[in-house]
């Protein structure tokens, strides 16, 4: 499942580690109150003088807003990276100041909460949209253990929000890149009755281990495992968004709950329809709230085989 | 069960439940590598499959990164692995 030539996208953060701490000391300071108003400068100068930067938020704007150019363009880009850059103040602020510092409501909550309990193991699939520690935060509640499929690249200087508070990660952290893509840790912890969370946006390995579906009108292959972990397990997929709705306002929205049926697992093609569930789910989302899928790099570049 | 037999087993398993095409079960040597470019070329989403046909052939379940590294090498470390846990 993982090779590192194979990625095309890097976890590492844009910025000078002083730059992070500087957002660290505001947060500390006035909360985000005092952070947010910081990041235009900090924004706009990426925005102007950084034209990689710029870049490397038209791939999928390009793709949601066909034909847009100029100052449109360039306002479009501004709202993604600006959404980003709230979602990482908003991260250290959980980390920082505590959960309750964000307003966070679930809706589905309990439905969830059913699917965990029900001891058939439970698959969250997210995606780099809005702040998803505003989600995890509430995966406490849960009663079963979380593990996280969660990949930190060497250079990374953006703390995760518990290392703000000096705590032990509160989730069992299983590494893509270890022996078999931590595929043996999650069958266990699935088997086990236990919460695996994967995401579901960002390819981690090889061609054959991904299935190419049609996004915003062009094919992109998105990673399999966790669609072959559900068929194989029988553990059901959570689809979960955490949108901001507000300057400390999240919801989660449970967007669909997949259950794989054992027999599809192989061949690998036969769970392209339950993938592309995902995707269609991704893309009303894009609609909805298009400046908080936090895409940074071109997905669409790999085109599938004739 | 008599070793050799266990090893056919798994090969037999392998072929069938993992569809491998184009390959016999004479085909695959007893320490040939299971994974990885060289011997039988499995990647990580047949390690997912192949780990729950274990648990459900043999009763015997590959826990970690640890115990898998050691298991899946070949087929003469998985059945040592299975034999080491029914014993």
């Amino acid at each position: 499942m993982t090779s590192e030539n194979e990625k095309k996208w890097s976890s590492r953060s844009v910025g000078a580690p002083w730059q992070h701490r500087f957002f660290y000391f505001l947060i500390r300071l006035g909360g985000r109150h005092i952070a947010y108003p910081f990041l235009y400068p900090v924004v706009l100068y990426y925005l102007l003088f950084k034209p990689e930067e710029r870049r490397k938020s038209r791939y999928y704007l390009e793709r949601r807003f066909p034909g847009r150019q100029g100052f449109a363009a360039l306002r479009d880009s501004f709202r993604m990276i600006m959404g980003l850059s709230r979602s990482l103040v908003d991260r250290a602020l959980v980390g920082i100041c505590g959960p309750e510092i964000l307003h966070t409501e679930f809706p589905e909550g309990r439905r969830l909460a059913e699917l965990a309990a029900a001891d058939e193991g439970l698959i969250i699939l997210t995606t780099h949209v809005g702040c998803w520690q505003a989600a995890m935060v509430y995966l406490s509640k849960l009663k079963r253990p979380v593990h996280m499929l969660m990949q930190q690249d060497e250079g990374d200087i953006d703390r995760h929000y518990f290392e703000h508070s000096g705590q032990e990660n509160p989730y069992r952290t299983i590494d893509p890149t270890g022996f078999l893509g931590g595929t043996l840790e999650m069958v266990a912890a699935l088997n086990r009755g236990e919460i695996v969370s994967i995401m579901g946006d960002r390819r981690q390995g090889a061609e054959e281990n991904s299935l190419a579906v049609d996004f915003l009108g062009a094919p992109v292959h998105f990673p399999a495992a966790a669609w072959k972990l559900a068929a194989v397990t029988g553990a059901p997929i959570a689809i979960l968004f955490p949108i901001k709705t507000g300057p400390d306002r999240y919801r989660i929205e449970l967007a669909e709950v997949i259950k794989v049926p054992k027999q599809e697992s192989r061949p690998l093609k036969r769970l392209t329809p339950y993938l592309t569930r995902y995707v269609r789910t991704l893309e009303n989302l894009c609609t909805k709230e298009p400046y908080q899928f936090f895409n940074f790099y071109d997905m669409w570049e790999e085109q599938p085989k004739p | 069960m008599h070793e050799t037999g266990l090893r056919e087993q798994l090969k037999k398993i392998i072929i069938e439940e993992l569809n491998l095409e184009d390959i016999e079960v004479l085909d695959i040597k007893d320490d040939d590598p299971l994974f990885g470019d060289e011997g039988l070329g499995l990647d990580s989403l047949d390690a997912v499959e192949l780990v729950v046909l274990i648990q459900k052939h043999f009763a015997v379940e590959i826990k970690d990164m640890e115990e898998g590294r050691e298991a899946l090498a070949s087929i003469n470390s998985l059945a040592d692995f299975i034999d080491n846990r029914r014993a």
